[in-house]
């Protein structure tokens, strides 16, 4: 009988993966033999635990009915069949029903058992006990917790660290032993061995109770750095993960309160120099990291010791150490390259690192440290290497090319070269493809020169390529850039070609590209041509493509004969649709139907960008993406680094994960559509522009405050978002009284103003305050005061306690100011200085700042007061210079006038001088804007 | 081959031969304490049992394999699991518990309408007969109705845990029973 069923187990090597029914069968008729078969039971379960590994699963009743069989193995003493019961009963805990009835008979292996079970026994514990049962293992858990055996102490702290989900309360209670077992070193072996093979113990206990203490402490501040000061001194800690793990706690902390990183410069700085690499690592990481949130608050001399202890880890032999050190220097590469251009020398050994993760993250953070100079000489570098690296690894390449086109558009010339070259001559799947696509898209939009090259490549590419996403992306730029170039007709034939050759997908989006170039102004004869090639498709097999050959056929012939606005529109559209408020809209639209469809969707309320616009707000993102990708893997809340969000965010440095821009944009659009829903403002017509939110209140008032101003053409509309942090108190009738600054000399005068009623506990609610205003541009600074009942409420129902009448209270605000900014929307311009030449009117001022702020500080704030977009990348300040020129440039939001400001900094030991240069079509807002800039 | 051989001694002199027994009972009736009474000789210190103890012992030249499962109403339903190969099945009563003696009454009768513990011999323990106020081995007979089993050799023990009196006379009688009916 027992040569017959070990034959069954012959094929367990071979790699397939048993049966699960005949598993079961196996297993419960096996283990509930009596009496039973240690050896045969421990490969029974090995084969069940490798089934479950797998990923199979067994239905409850069968998982049950497992359970309970191999509880039966209890009865048998040996010590190798116990470990596997225990790996078992682990691995069936969360399938199977009932898995309490194992408690008992653990608990007892946990106190009596011997040490080799005593650790698997701990770590199955956890998995049987629920809430109700945990009590009852608290005081096993808490002796094993300070075992002086290493593998039974970590059992218990990890152990205990799975409880803290289950059941708190008792997890809670072992403190005092964690803290004991951090300081208590307990080597590795047990025992004395013989001879000396193992030489060094880890000492991984303390990692693991630090790691524990640190889940109990966590929301105690002070007794984390209490924590930090005990086993930061002498040697305390002998792990080196625990010593990484301090480092951690140290980080976790500075993030939450950013005032603590001083009193934890010299430990860091003598952690810089730990004989482990890993701490070195890890603390210059967390220094770099924070010197991008905080940078006035890391001291020059610690950034620069943390850099230079990343430069000597990048020329050690262990890899995983200078991959580290890189990807480390490659972060603070986005924000401040200049701040390691001291180990390019280093970067550019790494380049021929055998190791390809190395080579190609030294190459990217190069591209990052490069200056104009030596990019030209980079890019050559690596197009000799390129073809050689993996499809991932080259599309971190050209991504990082992709920065550079928008970050030095003056080397179009190389980069553009470059692309097509990978382009062309590179193999490489859809992703890498699509990506050097991209990068070419993003070179036509904004970099004006490299249009006419980049267009006829990607046309030649066109010719031969596999991908019709791509195929499809490429037309649509043809079409959307084809008609406005000097030799449109050279597009058309492209175009064509695609119609004659491709399949039914690809012709109907070469279709709607030709039908953009029946319009071209620059050369007349080509509109009978292209509608003579419409004719022809409209014979087309496919109805797709017939349909839109015929739609626009007409749409040509209505634009051309009665020059119909809205057929020209529909040809060559010159505006687009907000996205995302379009798509809210629409889904609301189709949910609501309260008339099944009788009324048209109405269109008009919906934010139209034009080109510009577009072009404006697709590289502010772009902007914002290239440092947030990168930085937020790093540091789980790196609060607005982009200048988008920083002037908002500056104040609440940890106020939480800063909004994505889909959210933003879903929120400045809910803005309007909660404006327009009010019957007392939609009199005033479309909203013209809003502001970005502004504090008025500290983060962690009682009420915050949080203001948006509101353009219409005629009026303006201050609206007051309040949030309720109190728990117990609800606020009634609550207003916001602005004053005007100047009363006398305001040309605002106060229409109404709308309250709020009830504003409950944590909740968020607007006010608004309406003006009348002249048509020109009226700029007026408010002084605002909340005003407010506030009600004591039941702690049980939440209703207020009838028997209080509420106190009548107020709170002061800040001054919320309606200046040139909020007159202007962002906008983008291929050539700055061109345009900047061509505008007419000019005005210049002078300013002497005497705050103490960095530049980039300054500059962030310009950016966010005169709402323009910052252009050629000067938004960001070098840290290591005393002057800069931001370049910026926006739109009237009322009439659309172009307006472009050059304001150069120095800094100085008195302060910072600034000089603003002003140009526009509008002379007026022109001068407000610069006269008006702090 | 050595197996095989030792496998066919067992058989011969009828050693090694491992009994199942089931301690059940109440919840607090004492058979954590006679399990490991019987294991250790020693009164141990005892806490609810959350699912069951397991013990192997040998007596008299027997392997007794005795399983102690919890008592609480909340593990009772799983006993059932438990009662397949049951050579013998000790319920055992805490005398002086007289409120819960028709539960007791009531768990025992269903317990024994199984149809895997039809042929295991029956030993119940008025236990607790230290305390003050116990029911003696015939009051508890009666409460728990024990003359209504047919065919079946049952038999009851006063007993105390504590004191180490009347179990080895109980199981005295279990093993002579059991030898008899079942090897």
């Amino acid at each position: 009988m027992s040569t017959h069923t070990y034959k069954k187990f012959e094929n367990a090597g071979s790699g397939d993966l048993p049966d699960r029914m005949t598993i079961y069968q196996d297993c419960m008729s096996e283990f509930n033999e009596s009496p039973v078969n240690p050896k045969r039971c421990r490969l029974l379960i090995s084969r069940l635990l490798r089934l479950l590994a797998e990923g199979e699963t067994f239905p409850e009743n069968e998982a049950t009915a497992l359970f309970f069989s191999i509880s039966k193995l209890f009865q048998h003493p040996n010590d190798s069949l116990r470990q596997s019961v225990y790996l078992a009963i682990k691995a069936l805990s969360s399938i199977s029903e009932d898995v309490l009835m194992a408690t008992s008979s653990i608990m007892k292996d946990v106190q009596n058992g011997s040490d080799l079970v005593k650790p698997n026994a701990i770590r199955a514990l956890t998995t049987v006990l629920d809430e109700s049962t945990a009590f009852s293992a608290e005081r096993l858990l808490k002796s094993a917790v300070v075992n002086k055996h290493p593998s039974i102490s970590s059992a218990a702290l990890t152990s205990s660290y799975h409880l803290l989900p289950i059941a708190e309360a008792t997890a809670k209670r072992f403190v005092n032993e964690t803290q004991e077992a951090v300081m208590d070193l307990k080597p590795f072996p047990h025992r004395n061995v013989v001879g000396d093979y193992y030489p060094n113990s880890t000492f991984i206990t303390q990692y693991h109770a630090l790691g524990l203490l640190y889940q109990l402490k966590k929301s105690d501040k002070m007794a984390l750095l209490k924590l930090i000061r005990q086993f930061s001194d002498n040697n305390t800690l002998k792990s080196q993960l625990a010593k990484v793990g301090l480092v951690k706690l140290v980080s976790e902390l500075v993030t939450r309160d950013a005032q603590l990183f001083s009193s934890f410069q010299p430990l860091l700085n003598n952690w810089l120099s730990n004989k482990y690499e890993s701490v070195q690592l890890e603390t210059a990481k967390l220094i770099t990291n924070f010197a991008i949130q905080h940078p006035h608050l890391v001291s020059a001399e610690l950034h620069a010791s943390a850099v230079t202890t990343l430069q000597s880890l990048l020329t050690v032999p262990r890899v995983s150490a200078r991959f580290a050190a890189l990807r480390i220097l490659n972060r603070v590469s986005m924000v401040s390259p200049e701040k390691i251009v001291v180990c390019n020398p280093e970067l550019e050994s790494l380049i021929n690192d055998p190791n390809r993760n190395i080579s190609t993250y030294a190459i990217t953070t190069l591209l990052k440290t490069g200056t104009e100079s030596n990019i030209s000489s980079l890019i050559s570098t690596i197009t000799k290497f390129i073809h050689e690296v993996s499809d991932d690894f080259k599309i971190i390449i050209v991504d990082a090319i992709r920065t550079l086109s928008i970050n030095f558009p003056q080397e179009w010339m190389a980069i553009l070269n470059f692309l097509i070259d990978v382009l062309k001559n590179g193999e490489g799947g859809l992703k890498f493809k699509n990506n050097i696509v991209e990068a070419l898209i993003d070179m036509v939009s904004f970099v004006p020169q490299a249009k006419d090259l980049a267009l006829e490549n990607l046309c030649d590419f066109i010719e031969d390529c596999e991908f019709n996403e791509i195929l499809v992306r490429i037309l649509h730029l043809l079409g959307k850039e084809g008609p406005s170039t000097a030799t449109p007709s050279l597009y058309v034939r492209h175009i064509y070609n695609r119609v004659v050759l491709e399949n039914s997908i690809i012709r109907s989006a070469a279709v709607v590209a030709l039908s953009k170039f029946a319009l071209t102004k620059n050369d007349p004869t080509l509109g009978e041509s292209i509608v003579s090639l419409l004719r022809r498709i409209a014979n087309d097999q496919d109805d797709e493509v017939r349909d839109r050959a015929t739609i626009a056929l007409k749409f040509i012939e209505s634009a051309k004969k009665e020059e119909n606005p809205e057929a020209r529109e529909f040809v060559q559209s010159r505006y687009s649709y907000d996205l995302p408020s379009l798509e809210s809209k629409l889904s609301s639209y189709i949910s609501s139907n309260a008339d099944s469809f009788q009324t048209p969707f109405d269109v008009t309320n919906i934010r139209k960008y034009t080109e510009d616009e577009a072009k404006a707000i697709e590289l502010k993102k772009k902007q914002e993406q290239l440092l947030k990708g990168h930085l937020e893997n790093g540091s789980e809340s790196t609060p607005g680094l982009e200048e988008g969000s920083k002037g908002e965010k500056r104040d609440s440095s940890y106020a939480g994960p800063s909004l994505d821009e889909h959210q933003e944009d879903l929120r400045s659009t809910k803005y309007a559509e909660e404006l327009l829903s009010m019957e007392q403002i939609k009199e005033f017509g479309p909203l013209v522009n809003s502001s970005r939110t502004i504090d008025l209140t500290d983060p962690e008032a009682e009420f915050v405050v949080r203001g948006v101003k509101h353009l219409f053409n005629n009026h303006a509309v201050l609206q007051f978002n309040i949030t309720n942090t109190l728990t117990d108190i609800a606020l009634d009738n609550v207003t916001v009284t602005c004053t005007p600054e100047n009363p006398s000399e305001s040309s605002l005068e106060e229409l109404f103003s709308l309250s709020i009623d009830r504003l409950s506990p944590s909740q968020e609610a607007a006010c608004y305050v309406a003006y009348n205003k002249s048509e020109e541009i009226v700029m007026e600074g408010f002084l605002n005061n909340l005003t407010f009942t506030t009600r004591e409420l039941d702690p049980e129902t939440q209703q207020p306690l009838d028997d209080t009448e509420g106190f009548q209270d107020e709170f002061d605000i800040d001054s919320i100011f309606l200046n040139a900014g909020d007159y202007i929307k962002s906008s983008f311009v291929g050539d700055f200085t061109n345009a900047f030449d061509e505008l007419p009117n000019e005005e210049v001022a002078v300013y002497n700042i005497k705050e103490n702020i960095t530049l980039q500080e300054l500059v962030d704030r310009l950016v966010v007061n005169t709402s323009c977009l910052p252009l050629e990348s000067t938004q960001y300040a070098p840290s290591d210079s005393s002057s800069h020129t931001v370049k910026l440039f926006g739109k009237s939001a009322l009439k659309g006038e172009k307006i472009a400001l050059v304001v150069k900094l120095i800094k100085t030991s008195k302060g910072i001088a600034m000089k603003a240069q002003g140009r526009s079509e509008d002379a007026t807002l022109c001068s407000y804007l610069v006269n008006g800039l702090m | 081959m050595g197996n095989f051989f030792s496998s066919m001694f067992d058989r011969l002199w009828g050693v090694n031969k491992e009994l199942r027994i089931l301690i059940l009972g109440l919840d607090g009736a004492g058979k954590t304490t006679i399990l490991y009474r019987l294991q250790i000789g020693e009164v141990v210190t005892t806490k609810p049992t959350i699912g069951f103890n397991v013990e192997t012992l040998s007596y008299k030249n027997l392997k007794l394999n005795v399983w102690d499962l919890g008592g609480q109403t909340s593990i009772r339903p799983y006993w059932r699991c438990y009662y397949a190969d049951t050579a013998a099945v000790i319920f055992v009563v805490d005398s002086t518990d007289k409120d819960r003696m028709a539960t007791a009454a009531k768990e025992l009768h269903l317990m024994l309408q199984e149809e895997e513990l039809q042929d295991s011999a029956l030993l119940v323990f008025a236990n607790k007969q230290d305390q003050p106020g116990a029911l003696t081995a015939s009051e508890v007979s009666k409460e728990l109705n024990l003359v209504e089993l047919k065919d079946r050799s049952w038999s009851i023990v006063a007993s105390s845990a504590v004191k180490g009196e009347g179990i080895t006379e109980g199981l005295d009688w279990l093993i002579d029973v059991v030898k008899e009916e079942q090897l």
